[in-house]
């Protein structure tokens, strides 16, 4: 096997050699007007040496070159990726398995990745806040407190603008109004204001005695606040509008207790000969049976009903037994 | 004697082997493997030579995102309440593909897309093939042409490297 190998291998070789002597004959050949042997392997005259990739002759980066005392905003005046060779702080990012130091701030993806504020130093905040503040205005010196301002802006609007990454800045959420104000600065007398209540339900919180108005049915921000104060119109004068059937009522239909409708007060009246107005102590107990109707009967209750009782009808107050 | 063929049953097999008269004429059980549910996605083998090159993004996978390394895509869109999320992301595969393309084989990090209100800012790390003169006519053509065809200004934001190598974390 291996002699027939060696053969193979010498038979090679002379090819090869043939090969070359043909091409060597290849000018003499073309001289005498006779085929051109074509020589794909090796086109002689024409072998043209390789291109040497040019090497680019690249600036040390920028940031070994900067004065000290530079104006940071001039070189960094937008938000924009993490670059390292403009930024001059030695910074690394990477978590690093075996003990070593985290991979540095030279063909480093991690840090192009996150968000920077090398835009937002303090100095430059500073320049453009005084940019800013010519264009704007005191606050007015007559709204010096918080009761000034419910008093001449009762009315409470607002909405939202949304910021987000995207081609649009049109957000569906941005569409809904919220109308808040005081019901007292409305300046509704008792049945109206009654009315008034029932007409908003549960957007009315006792505690804070403010009306909350949510507009959100429409498609756009304008609408629904135009909707919001018309809202608040009807319900305005609505709560003064009295209905003919609401003339009806009566006392059986009444929803909570009032002293002064109902027969207590004409019986005190009668015993006392006179108006409740001029009955000493008549208020209090007034006050006293509208709160145990009103709340139920409880320790608290009780006991006031009994004392405004002693006090109106001149009784020695309750005797502690011991 | 009727002959009988048994499933993988564990009761009929425990059966089967008390009564011995039974067992002759049972011949065939099911055999089944042991389920192969593994996690292969974003992970590399190490070779046998341990020269594999990995990049840091490489070297970690998947779920160290948000842990030892951050996103590809920076966008507002998969937050709750976020709009236009199915857009974003085909936008995204799209600007990679025509990016990539683009710039061939000059990646040598991901592309990185970060977006803030309109404008789509591309990132990356790229090997110096290119003449700076070409490099700047890239930068230009593809903002261009994606700030066209997305309706938004589109920033190409590259650092070069002079090898490959540079961007190598470890070798596997």
């Amino acid at each position: 096997m291996l002699k027939i190998f060696r053969i193979i291998e010498r038979n090679t070789i002379e090819k090869t050699c043939l090969c070359v002597r043909y091409s060597s004959t290849d000018s003499s050949a073309e001289k005498r007007d006779e085929f051109r042997v074509l020589n794909i392997r090796k086109p002689k005259g024409r072998y043209q040496e390789r291109k040497q990739p040019r090497t680019l002759n690249i600036l040390p980066p920028r940031s070994e070159s900067m004065p000290v005392d530079q104006d940071w905003g001039n070189v960094w005046p937008g938000p924009r990726s993490f670059h390292p060779a403009t930024v001059p702080l030695p910074v690394r990012q990477g978590y690093v398995e075996k003990s070593g130091a985290p991979p540095s701030k030279y063909a480093n993806a991690e840090l192009v990745k996150i968000p920077n504020f090398l835009h937002l130093t303090p100095p430059v905040i500073e320049r453009q806040c005084n940019a800013l503040k010519q264009f704007c205005t005191p606050w007015p010196k007559a709204l010096d407190t918080d009761e000034k301002l419910e008093k001449h802006f009762p009315l409470q609007i607002t909405s939202s603008d949304y910021c987000f990454s995207s081609p649009s800045i049109r957000n569906p959420l941005a569409r809904i109004v919220t109308l808040r104000f005081k019901l007292g600065s409305l300046g509704l007398n008792q049945r109206a204001k009654d009315k008034f209540l029932r007409l908003v339900g549960d957007r009315y919180d006792e505690e804070s005695d403010s009306v909350t108005i949510v507009t959100d049915r429409c498609p756009l921000k304008k609408q629904n606040y135009d909707y919001a104060l018309y809202l608040l119109t009807a319900l305005y004068h609505e709560s003064y509008n009295v209905e003919e059937w609401e003339n009806l009522k009566t006392e059986a239909d009444m929803e909570y207790y009032d002293w002064l409708k109902n027969k207590s007060k004409a019986t005190i009246e009668k015993l006392f000969g006179k108006p409740h107005g001029e009955i000493e102590n008549a208020d209090v107990y007034a006050d006293s049976v509208d709160k145990l109707m009103n709340e139920g009967e409880n320790t608290y209750t009780l006991d006031k009903y009994g004392e405004a009782v002693r006090k109106l009808l001149n009784l020695p107050t309750k005797i502690e037994i011991k | 004697m009727s002959l009988i063929k048994y499933s993988c049953n564990y009761s009929l097999f425990k059966h089967v082997l008390q009564n011995n008269t039974i067992q002759k004429n049972s011949t065939r059980f099911l055999q089944t493997s042991s389920v192969c549910l593994k996690n292969q996605a974003g992970r590399y083998r190490i070779t046998p030579k341990g020269d594999f090159p990995l990049t840091y993004e490489m070297a970690n996978p998947p779920h160290r995102i948000a842990h030892r390394k951050a996103w590809n895509s920076w966008n507002t869109s998969n937050l709750d309440g976020g709009v236009r999320s199915a857009e974003t992301a085909v936008e995204d595969m799209f600007i990679r593909k025509f990016v990539t393309g683009t710039w061939h084989n000059l990646f040598a990090s991901e592309v990185i897309i970060k977006r803030q209100h309109n404008i789509i800012r591309i990132a990356g790390i790229i090997t110096r093939g290119l003449s700076p003169r070409k490099m700047y006519f890239l930068i230009g053509y593809t903002e261009e042409l994606l700030g066209f065809w997305l309706q938004c200004p589109v920033k190409m934001e590259l650092q070069t490297i002079a090898d490959r190598k540079d961007i190598v974390f470890k070798y596997i």
